[in-house]
């Protein structure tokens, strides 16, 4: 009999205690926030825009806030973005659940959006309470926009299926896919944001007006052959599609943006970083100008990085390897050559190491360290405290580098 | 004589390993790397040998007294009256220990998953839990920790092979973190976090000699000292030197980051299964040890007596602390730092006390 009793204590106690009765929270009972913009504040010391799916589809979506597309019904509905001012990221969530049916969730947030004006004043207090904040998860990306975060999250919309939450995971893949942004995520920026190593860098974003796309010759272009790279977010000649531009690389010191590269320099940044995954580069024909050869180049191998102090100036020496495929020749000339080859190779190791050169000078002048040449340098000190009074990230700008490349074509195409 | 059920080196091992990695998945790695930077990694391999060194007095002491456990050597070699303080300091020490797991546990759980239930409401489920795995006796918790130990372990090594991703070896420089003399002292005085060996001492009738529990003992030090070491590297390679001690679970965190593409990412519940289970054993061992040394000193025969209003001890003391930072950077720092005073110098002094006096065991007499 008192088996009974206990195992029945035990059964309730466990079944009760299994519900989770606190804590427990259905899921048609919250609204999952995909995206999370900071502006600097108006009527309050930051505006924050976030972005949802509302789970309908329809003429009657869009909620209370503005519509993805700014119209009611359509095939982009099924989410919203409402914009407020608050004193803080954790009072302005607090503050919108107040006029929203269901609490706000930012389990599945993919995007942290953060104004350019308001990086330029510095993010760091910003950063740690999104960092402290146990639902953002790390793996969330950082953009930095060119205008207003509202903006570009007002047109931040699905242009292929009607799945936001896809569409801004496959856009991240761009990444690896091309290389023209970084991938930061809030792990990365929080731990370059404080490093001793590195400065921070975020993926620059904009909303593209379409404006840039002339159609008479009222343009810069003279017919010589451009990188396709050289735009940063929201310059790009494009029409059509969603509105949204990630391109180019937002450059930080301290917590405070102090400067941008370009689609070209942000991938010989991820070279350098090793973070480089594939990409198409598009450079001269060494025997033919103004024809232009597509390489589909890729970096199999970390580049090796090694720096000595002469009279405490960093010597930095680095070597990038890389190697590619012949995609396309304009001139028809025949590179499968064990003598023609090489020419394409040294040609494009040339504009890698170029580029390399033009892009440290660069950072050397906005004096951010964003290669994490520093995690290299800290091998030449043996503590903490002789590695921080040696302030590498101050010192970054009397360094000196030397680059040698070395690419080679694996495969020319379909074309032998 | 408190009765105590038979185990083997297997379950002992599981036991005891269990017991002491279970603290990485909470506030001390974070502090470890705080006071050593990049050199925690292996200054809790100098933990792990100044263990080794502090659980030979214990293993020494025990050879010295063959067939008796170490609550009745420190009566002993001191007499009734002065073992039982001895032995009532270590009983204390391990209540007062599983309280501080187990708030630091309900804390860290707040933190990460339960924002809204109420400590006390977190405390009692798992007091409740701990009660039935007591009532049950030592074979279950040994037995269970046996059955758990496997998915612990290929769980731990599954969520550090896929953290793999976020890995920067650049992150262990410098190498001597805050200087070879902060991470030597450092190393020396959290040997406290292996002090848990001390158990199997406790326990001695429980194995089959003393061959058997240094076997076991020096086992699972080394086991735990590669886990807390590799685990540590896996931290800092992930979060370097100045991010890390602001993390409240580095694991957790870690686990959080695992990402390779859309359908192979969010794996907190691996992360949350050994956590629990591991938190549950190691609250229940601790705990039932220090009871049992309580009977052991008041010649109680049987546990199951004063379980409920032990329970309602180890509840109370779970609820004193006032809030997270007194926890963490107070009684979880203070455990970790001052343990070994009880774990390995009360047996020290014994042994050195009982050479001087020149009594041994009845074994070693004949």
């Amino acid at each position: 009999m008192n088996k009974w009793l206990i195992l029945t204590a035990i059964i309730l106690v466990i079944v009760f205690s299994v519900t989770a009765c606190y804590d427990s929270r259905e899921i048609e009972e919250l609204a999952y926030v995909l995206a999370i913009g900071i502006d600097e504040g108006v009527n309050d010391r930051v505006r924050l825009t976030i972005q949802f799916p509302t789970l309908k589809t329809g003429p009657a979506a869009g909620g209370n806030g503005e519509n993805g597309d700014n119209s009611v019904g359509g095939e982009q509905d099924g989410y919203t973005t409402i914009t407020f001012d608050a004193p803080s990221i954790a009072a302005g969530i607090d503050i919108a659940n107040t006029f929203l049916p269901r609490s706000l969730n930012f389990m599945h947030t993919k995007y942290v959006v953060i104004s350019e004006k308001l990086a330029k004043k510095g993010i760091t207090e910003l950063l740690m309470s999104l960092v402290r904040y146990r639902e953002i998860r790390k793996t969330a990306h950082v953009v930095i926009v060119k205008g207003s975060a509202e903006d570009f999250l007002k047109e931040n919309k699905p242009t292929i299926g009607t799945t936001l939450s896809k569409t801004m995971e496959l856009l991240m893949e761009g990444t690896y896919n091309t290389g023209y942004f970084p991938n930061t995520t809030l792990h990365d920026f929080h731990n370059s944001v404080h490093s001793t190593y590195e400065q921070a860098i975020a993926i620059k974003g904009a909303v593209n007006d379409f404006k840039n796309i002339k159609e008479n010759g009222d343009t810069d272009y003279k017919g010589y052959i451009k990188t396709g790279g050289e735009y940063t977010a929201g310059e790009i000649p494009r029409k059509g599609g969603s509105k949204v531009d990630l391109f180019g690389t937002a450059v930080f010191k301290w917590g405070k943006m102090v400067g941008e590269l370009n689609g070209d320099e942000t991938r010989i940044l991820l070279i350098v970083r090793n973070e480089f995954n594939r990409g198409i580069f598009t450079i001269e024909d060494p025997k033919s100008h103004n024809s232009a050869i597509s390489l589909n180049v890729q970096q199999v191998k970390p580049p090796e990085t090694t720096i000595r102090f002469e009279e405490g100036r960093p010597i930095i020496k680095l070597n990038i390897m890389l190697e590619g495929e012949l995609l396309a020749v304009e001139s028809m000339i025949n590179y499968n050559t064990y003598q023609l080859k090489p020419l394409i190779e040294r040609a494009f190791e040339k504009y890698v190491r170029e580029e390399t050169y033009k892009l440290f000078e660069k950072c050397k002048d906005l004096n951010a360290d964003v290669f994490q040449f520093g995690t290299v340098a800290a091998k030449h000190f043996m503590t903490i405290q002789e590695w921080e009074q040696f302030k590498w990230l101050d010192r970054f700008q009397d360094s000196e580098i030397n680059v040698n490349v070395e690419f080679y074509i694996r495969r020319t195409g379909n074309i032998i | 004589m408190f009765s105590q059920e038979k185990f083997g080196i297997r379950e002992a091992i599981s036991l005891i390993t269990i017991v002491i990695i279970t603290k990485i998945y909470f506030t001390s790695p974070a502090l470890l790397i705080k006071f050593t930077g990049t050199a925690a990694w292996y200054v809790t391999l100098i933990s792990a040998l100044t263990a080794i060194v502090g659980f030979t007095f214990v293993y020494l002491l025990l050879r010295r007294y063959p067939g008796k456990n170490l609550i009745e050597i420190f009566e002993v070699v001191w007499g009734r009256s002065l073992g039982s303080i001895f032995s009532g300091l270590l009983s204390l020490w391990f209540i007062a220990e599983s309280c501080i797991f187990l708030r630091e546990f309900t804390e860290v759980l707040r933190v990460y998953e339960l924002p809204l239930s109420p400590t006390s409401f977190i405390i009692l489920i798992f007091v409740v839990g701990i009660g039935v795995l007591i009532f049950l006796g030592l074979e279950a918790i040994v037995r269970f920790s046996k059955l758990a130990f496997p998915i612990f372990i290929l769980g731990f090594i599954v969520v550090l092979v896929l953290s793999s991703l976020n890995f920067n070896i650049h992150h262990l420089y410098p190498v001597f973190g805050y200087g070879i003399t902060k991470s030597i002292f450092h190393g020396l005085i959290r040997s406290s976090v292996y002090g848990e060996v001390i158990i199997l001492a406790v326990f001695y009738h429980s194995l089959q000699g003393v061959k058997y529990i240094g076997k076991s003992c020096y086992s699972a030090i080394v086991l735990s000292g590669i886990l807390n070491s590799v685990s540590i590297l896996a931290y800092l390679m992930t979060f370097p030197y100045f991010t890390a001690p602001r993390i409240i679970s580095l694991m957790y965190e870690m686990t959080k980051l695992i990402d390779y593409g859309r359908f192979f990412q969010r794996l907190d519940p691996i992360f949350f299964f050994i956590w629990n289970v591991g938190s549950f054993i190691t609250v229940a061992t601790l705990f039932y040890t220090g009871i049992s040394i309580y009977c052991m000193i008041f010649r109680i025969q049987n546990i199951k007596p004063i379980l409920v209003p032990s329970l309602i001890i180890l509840y109370s003391g779970a609820m004193l602390p006032q809030d997270a930072t007194v926890i963490i950077t107070g009684y979880v720092q203070a455990s970790r730092e001052y343990s070994w005073i009880v774990y390995y110098f009360l047996p020290l002094i014994t042994l050195i006390v009982s050479k001087f006096k020149g009594n041994k065991g009845e074994y070693s007499k004949k």
